[in-house]
């Protein structure tokens, strides 16, 4: 950590140097060329896109765990588990843009706090309140989202089994997943064009726009989304229970998943930079701005991205066991992510701020 | 998953140059965006506050690494693996709750979930110090949150009176004033009146910055007795140092309440969250019905609340921008004709800070003079704290004002968030600003304007 930290300050200082005798708002000025067919379709096709997705799949969810309550068999649990995956890995291809509604609207907690106040929930259970939506809404983010649900269907060592479970259990984790969909409808519709349309906020930047003055400012902010998320499973997610060796410190650990989150998290950089998610988007992206500045550049960021991708999952076993029994396979992903997130930073950023 | 570090270092490369060192202190402001001195970073995006200064060293960057992870940590009732601690009274979860994206909370958009607003309480009298009597029973301040079986201290109602007022040219314009009612208080109050004053959770960019200035440049800029009759008459607070064990400049928070950022980072531990330290040791519901007693306290090491506090020192300030706007430029003339820089001081010196070279001896331009001013009626909590009045405040800086919208998503400002734009904020400010008030009231459409482009250009 200390030697990449040292390593970005002493490319930062080699920045600085070049950069000091720019206009002052270069930053933020209009761009010669207008990117904003990039800008609308990396907002609506890839973010609201994904967005709706994650409203879909929690919806699912609901589903699944109320099939789960009303008939609890090995299949079914199995099902609902199932669920919470799917429904998990839109919200991590979206942690590449944790920027507007989802922070500023304080919906983030609601959905992926981090950790379990088990201790309230034990309490909670142990009780006889009515374990609603409503209630759960009103309850911190501790007490609810992706976590919760996940700590309540596989248990603390992923083994619970379904004769584990009590009925308030059931009640508490449909409850959970109620409001989980209420705050994920709540982040669609702040983006979607019929709802608040954050979507045309961030397509539709020119001076009189109030978060976004100018198209350059648009693209500054999806790109440090990509770097920030880079940064954060490089970091944070992979280096911090790595170097602590301290499995508590995993994200999803419970469910096994976290693999499939830190991939899907570079997928979410990949969705953005080419412009597409799942089967939609018209592939206009930051690739394309790239690719007409620097083709080099582009190439090497598509490899960086997929290298990255292929290292994360091709650390052995589980997450948990790896960081004792393949630290090589854990420090490579690291190595392959910050590597990626210096590109961006270095290059890209800097193709960007410099159209 | 916000406990996860965070450090966007990407800034770092937008990072500006370092400024001229032998700038006198003079209406420079206009042409150095650099706000932060070297600290500066030139990222206008919605992660503007969250950069680490761009001049750390290799040993602060490290800290300020580590003190990010303490910042966003989120922390649960005890017993836990993880972050244990909270409550059992509280108001939120964790430094990053309140101050989203390290900036400012909104004004709350329903009374059921106060968000980055909190409630200070005290009785009539003083406490040994100076400082603000604690009301029996409730403490300094009002935890509105409880842990699962605790009770929350009450329920607090916000309601809103409008006012309608008018500038000189005829155009009309609104200000909006919350009236706090408390209730369902989890036991009576046997104590005379509660005096009540809402705080919300302000940007935490530069304060190191503003930490590392000295008494003697605070001082130099303080006019207690108004000798040059200007009306404005700046008077540094004197508060508690809990581990100097006497009383400090108070440079923090809205009534400059706190004399260091450990300390103030100490206190906002025990009051906001219930965790206890290593310079509060007791729970905030000491000798109150609800005390944990669990004696698990501290529940934070001396480590963590220096790296915690480590990383309130260690974050940049963000460029100004449009700098060479003419409308910018126009406003930037009509806020020092309207003497607004009388108290939101454009230029200042930095001394030293033990240990955080980075913003030390820096040339900076806050935009405050950290000084208690009288700003009349119309804002006053009249809750005293220390020197302050219940009508003075601490002149808020302005730096990264106008990225309020960008990063959090709302304009709303002052202690209590009331305002809804900055030229509201303006309208609001009486007392010492009278003048500057009644001169901005004064002026035309186009001028008003022209003030507030260079209020979003900071």
């Amino acid at each position: 950590m200390k030697t990449s930290i040292k390593f970005l300050l002493l490319a930062s200082f080699v920045f600085v140097a070049s950069s000091c005798n720019k206009d002052d708002d270069n930053a933020t000025s209009t761009p010669t060329a207008d990117y904003q067919p990039e800008l609308k379709n990396i907002s609506q096709l890839v973010i609201t896109a994904t967005y709706l997705n994650l409203n879909n799949e929690a919806g699912d969810l609901v589903s699944a765990v109320t099939n789960l309550k009303n008939n609890p068999t090995t299949v079914n649990l199995e099902a609902a588990r199932q669920a919470w995956r799917e429904t998990r890995l839109p919200w991590e291809q979206s942690e590449a843009f944790l920027f507007g509604p989802v922070e500023q609207q304080g919906i983030d907690p609601s959905i992926d706090s981090w950790p379990v106040n088990v201790t309230d929930l034990q309490n909670v259970l142990a009780g006889t309140g009515n374990l609603t939506k409503t209630y759960i809404d009103g309850l911190d983010g501790t007490l609810k989202g992706f976590h919760t649900i996940e700590f309540l269907l596989w248990g603390t060592n992923s083994n619970k089994l379904i004769g584990d479970f009590t009925n308030r259990e059931f009640e508490y984790i449909i409850g959970c997943t109620e409001s989980l969909q209420g705050a994920t409808l709540q982040l669609y519709n702040a983006w979607q064009a019929n709802g608040q349309n954050f979507e045309q906020i961030l397509y539709d930047a020119n001076s009189s726009n109030p978060y976004y003055p100018s198209q350059k400012a648009s693209l500054q902010e999806v790109v440090n989304g990509m770097i920030a998320i880079c940064n954060e499973v490089a970091n944070g997610k992979l280096f911090e229970p790595f170097s602590q060796q301290d499995i508590t410190l995993e994200e999803s650990r419970f469910s096994v998943n976290s693999k499939q989150d830190f991939a899907d998290n570079i997928r979410s950089v990949e969705n953005l930079y080419l412009g597409t998610f799942n089967s939609g988007g018209n592939g206009k992206g930051i690739s394309t701005i790239i690719a007409s500045k620097n083709a080099n550049l582009d190439a090497q960021v598509k490899a960086k991205i997929t290298s990255s991708i292929n290292a994360i999952m091709a650390i052995q076993g589980t997450f948990t066991s790896a960081i004792t029994s393949d630290p090589q396979g854990v420090q490579n992903a690291i190595d392959e992510v910050t590597e990626l997130q210096t590109l961006l930073q270095q290059n890209v950023l800097t193709t960007v701020i410099n159209l | 998953m916000k406990n996860f570090i965070y450090i966007i270092l990407a800034s770092a490369f937008l990072s500006s140059c370092t400024k001229d060192d032998n700038e006198a202190e003079s209406n420079t402001s206009s042409i150095d965006i650099n706000s932060g001195g070297a600290t500066t970073t030139l990222n206008s995006t919605s992660l503007a506050f969250e950069d680490p200064s761009a001049n750390l060293n290799a040993i602060e960057s490290d800290l300020h690494v580590r003190g990010n992870l303490a910042f966003e940590a989120t922390f649960i009732t005890a017993p836990a693996t993880n972050n244990p601690g909270l409550g059992p009274l509280f108001n939120n979860t964790g430094c990053a709750a309140c101050h989203v994206k390290n900036g400012r909370a909104s004004y709350p958009t329903s009374s059921s979930d106060l968000g980055g607003l909190l409630i200070r309480v005290s009785m009539n009298g003083t406490d040994p110090h100076g400082g603000p009597l604690a009301y029996p029973g409730y403490g300094g301040q009002l935890q509105n949150r409880a842990v699962f079986g605790k009770a929350p201290e009450a329920d607090v109602t916000l309601t809103e009176a409008l006012q309608i007022k008018q500038f000189l040219d005829g155009t009309s314009y609104e200000l909006r004033e919350p009236i706090i009612n408390l209730s369902n208080h989890y036991t009576p109050l046997t104590s005379g009146p509660m005096l009540i004053s809402p705080r919300i959770a302000p940007p935490i960019i530069g304060l190191g910055l503003l930490e590392a200035i000295s008494e003697q440049t605070l001082l130099a800029m303080a006019d207690e007795a108004d000798t040059n009759s200007d009306g404005i008459s700046g008077k540094l607070n004197y508060v508690w140092d809990v581990q100097a064990n006497s009383m400090k400049p108070g440079k923090f928070g809205w009534k400059a309440g706190q004399p260091n950022l450990t300390q103030q980072a100490a206190a906002a531990y025990v009051n906001d969250m219930g965790i206890t330290n290593p310079l509060f040791t007791h729970e905030n519901s000491v000798g109150q019905p609800q005390d944990d007693l669990t004696g698990d306290d501290p529940e934070i090491n001396a480590q963590t609340l220096e790296e915690a506090s480590f990383y309130t020192k260690s974050v940049a300030v963000p460029a100004r921008r449009n700098t060479t706007n003419s409308v910018v430029m126009a406003g930037e003339n009509i806020f020092r004709a309207a003497k607004c820089n009388a108290c939101h001081r454009e230029t200042i010196t930095t001394s030293t800070l033990s240990g955080v070279p980075s913003v030390s001896n820096q040339t900076i331009h806050p935009y405050t003079d950290l000084l208690l001013h009288d700003m009349g009626p119309g804002l006053a909590d009249n809750r005293p704290e220390f020197s302050a009045t219940g009508t003075e405040w601490r002149t808020a800086p302005l730096w990264g004002i106008g990225l309020t919208r960008v990063v959090n998503g709302h304009s709303n400002f002052l202690h209590d968030g009331r305002a809804r734009n900055l030229m509201e904020a303006i309208m609001w400010h009486g007392g010492e600003a009278t003048n500057s008030v009644n001169y901005v009231k004064a002026l035309s459409s186009t001028q008003r304007e022209s003030l507030i482009k260079f209020l979003e250009s900071l």
